[in-house]
């Protein structure tokens, strides 16, 4: 019994040795040596967490000899791109992958599981620390059915940018709390003179859906589906907040439905809006005085509450590691991967314009004080729904559909109901091609 | 006695166009014709099936469809007729005799819209007519009226189209039109000036006979473009705001790859295609005579 619980000690000693003589033999040049030449490609956006990430790219470069090649594409078109591109087996070694793009990614085997990496340690940073990233935005961007995918890339949280001039101005020392009061009372004092109180972008595509109308399902106890995966659309908070909407449009400058990002960032940037819910990645643009005319009026705070409580927007982007890619390229890649998404580097990528998603750099000195989107940001990423929008196999579909009767309902064409009762019909016609009540597909978001 | 061409000759010559024709026209056509009939999504590639003649089915039960159908034929039956009258005012302008350098000039400035590219004449239209910085709000608020919203309202939208529809084309229609008038015999065109003073009855009993063959060939290709329109709304609209400049092409490509549908979408463009070929039948018949 002695002897064996010697052994055992004896075991576990040698293995704890080993594994941290493993950890501090581990570089990424040691670890890249194989793969140096190698060319991996992966599509990156036109916004600043990308820009962010291309200014640290020489630096990886160099140090493993890997070439990352970058296609840069708008938003609109990233989706598209890449499905093409996988189903064609073609050029991509990396998938960039946006929340909702999840479920149809992993269901259409394009995209290796992280622990393919994790587990080869030749490969695996032991600083990885998965642990680290916050947990709502690692399973909502990387992770599907239970297994991790994506490590999180460009993430967002949705925030409430207000002009606090303006709300000075007109005799608020605040933001409001909640959604009822930006509309009862910050609305009708903000707006005038050709100035409005808050934009809503709301252009037809999937600002529409997720911007707009999954911004105003939640917070008021809304969703998309009930737990049998019907139409929720038509329930009593489903329709609160879809009226909601409509009500606070008043409010907004003419012309909303024709908003997207890019809009609604430029008009609180040029001090006619006074207040916008946006994603954190736009605090880099409104930061910097070249872009912006609102930079020391500009402050942040978390999405107003409903009813049902904060429910922030949430979004943002994944990497992870190609099928179609082979197994040098799909090394080099992961490699790419775990370097860019750090938490040695996440403290560059935050000041080069980034929103890394690790919890440790937030945490760092200086860092709170320095970024004052911080506090609301992880504030949001404690409160948020990770089927914000559903991030099954079907959103492409169901998107389209969202986007077009959603914008029906704010130029008034349909009411909320009629708009709700087809929206509905149309997202369960498409539910149900794709087997989730047949049995044939689980009830997964 | 004539020499017969050996067939070889024939074929010899032919086979190039043919083989072009057929692999850059017919292949994908027969392709999208083979893809309507399935079940075809690139997202779910794991189910493509046969699926008979369903797509069609669901396009033709489908109002979203017949929406769009009516937006772009609404489009059509507005820009078309602007782009003749336009275009055959301009074109009777510049036949009227000495005009000399201006007339060169007005012909050379008339290729200019044409040469503009669809993406860029979208991408115009955006700056020019934003609600805030356009150019063209400012000019109107110089005469004191208040700014438009151009971009952001359904109906404005619509119009704006069109109206980017007539300013690339007209030019075209103008130079088609130029040159039917430049077939007329001039001594038939003198005489019919002595025998009246009407430059309609001139226009309707001498001038329109050489004119329909151009205007037949204007109103196929303007009608088949109208009815493929993509790039210019795409840039400039994207189809919204709403549904209001959703024409026939901007569905097509966002059910084909927005919504990956490809089986929908196909039989979707099948739909067009052979609505696009019976306009043009008709059009040879209603309206071609040989002069």
């Amino acid at each position: 019994m002695k002897f064996r619980t010697c052994v055992s000690t004896l075991a576990l000693t040698a293995g704890l040795t080993l594994g941290a003589a493993q950890a501090s033999e581990w570089t990424l040049e040691k670890a890249a040596a194989p793969y140096a030449g190698t060319t991996v490609d992966v599509v990156f956006l036109l916004r600043p967490g990308y820009e962010a990430a291309e200014a640290m790219l020489p630096e990886f470069e160099a140090q493993t000899g890997i070439k990352v090649n970058i296609v840069k594409h708008p938003y609109e078109n990233a989706l598209g791109q890449q499905v093409r591109d996988f189903v064609a087996n073609g050029d991509f070694d990396i998938a960039l992958i946006d929340l909702v793009w999840i479920g149809n990614f992993a269901e259409n085997d394009w995209i290796v599981p992280v622990s393919k990496f994790t587990s080869n340690p030749d490969l695996a940073d032991p600083e990885l620390d998965m642990d680290d990233f916050f947990p709502l935005v690692l399973n909502a961007f990387g992770g599907w059915n239970g297994e991790i995918y994506g490590l999180p890339f460009d993430n967002y949280s949705g925030l409430l940018f207000y002009n606090s001039c303006m709300l000075e101005e007109a005799g608020f020392d605040g933001p409001p709390e909640t959604w009822a009061e930006l509309k009862d009372v910050y609305g009708p004092a903000l707006t005038k003179d050709g100035k409005y109180a808050f934009a809503l972008q709301s252009k037809r595509n999937e600002t529409q859906s997720a911007d707009s109308f999954a911004r105003m399902l939640w917070p008021f106890g809304g969703s998309f589906l009930d737990e049998n995966f019907r139409s929720n659309l038509l329930s009593e908070e489903s329709q609160a907040g879809l009226k909601f909407r409509q009500d606070l449009m008043q409010y907004m400058p003419e012309g909303i439905v024709s908003y997207d990002h890019a809009e609604a960032v430029n008009a609180f940037a040029q001090g006619d809006v006074a207040m916008i819910t946006e994603w954190s990645a736009f605090y880099s643009s409104l930061k910097n005085p070249e872009t912006s005319k609102v930079v020391d009026c500009m402050k942040i705070a978390p999405e107003p509450k409903g009813p049902a409580g904060r429910k922030p927007a949430l979004g943002g982007f994944s990497l992870a590691v190609a099928s179609q890619a082979d197994e040098n390229e799909q090394a080099a890649a992961w490699l790419f991967i775990q370097w860019v998404t750090s938490k040695a580097n996440a403290r560059e990528y935050l000041e080069r314009g980034g929103v890394p998603a690790r919890q440790s750099v937030y945490e760092m000195d200086g860092v709170a004080e320095a970024y004052d989107f911080v506090p609301a940001l992880v504030e949001s990423w404690q409160d948020g729904v990770p089927e914000f929008r559903p991030r099954f196999a079907e959103w492409p579909e169901i998107t389209e559909i969202v986007q077009e009767w959603g914008t029906k309902m704010m130029l008034g064409e349909v009411t909320t109901e009629e708009g709700a009762k087809i929206l509905g019909e149309r997202m369960e016609a498409v539910l149900e091609e794709a087997g989730y009540y047949s049995g044939d597909k689980p009830l997964a978001q | 006695m004539a020499v017969k061409t050996p067939r070889g000759t024939i074929f010899g010559f032919l086979a190039p166009a043919v083989i072009t024709l057929a692999v850059v026209g017919i292949v994908p056509l027969l392709y999208a014709f083979y893809t309507s009939l399935h079940f075809f999504n690139l997202t779910k590639l794991k189910n493509v099936r046969f699926i008979w003649f369903e797509n069609y089915a669901s396009v033709l039960t489908d109002p979203v469809f017949w929406e769009a159908m009516g937006r772009t034929f609404a489009m059509l039956l507005i820009a078309l007729p602007l782009q003749i009258a336009i275009g055959l005012g301009i074109a009777l302008i510049l036949h009227a005799p000495g005009l000399g350098f201006l007339r060169l000039l007005t012909r050379l400035s008339l290729v200019l819209p044409m040469a503009t590219t669809y993406a860029v004449v979208g991408l115009l239209g955006q700056v020019m007519f934003n609600l805030k910085f356009g150019v063209v709000n400012q000019l109107i608020g110089f005469l004191g009226i208040a700014p438009v919203n151009w971009i952001g309202d359904p109906f404005n939208a619509f119009a704006m189209i069109i109206f980017w529809d007539v300013w690339q084309w007209t030019p075209f229609v103008a130079l088609v039109l130029l040159a039917g008038l430049t077939t007329v015999p001039s001594e038939v065109e003198e005489a019919a000036h002595l025998e009246t003073k009407s430059w309609w009855t001139v226009l309707r009993h001498v001038q329109l006979p050489f004119l329909m063959p151009g205007l037949v060939a204007v109103l196929i290709l303007r009608t088949a473009d109208t009815l493929k329109l993509f790039d210019m709304v795409f840039t400039l609209t994207r189809g919204g705001p709403g549904s209001s400049t959703e024409l026939i092409s901007l569905m097509i490509q966002r059910v084909g790859f927005r919504a990956f549908d490809q089986g929908v979408a196909s039989a979707q463009a099948i739909i067009l295609l052979i609505i696009t070929i019976i306009l043009a039948q008709f059009y040879i018949k209603a309206f071609y005579k040989e002069v």
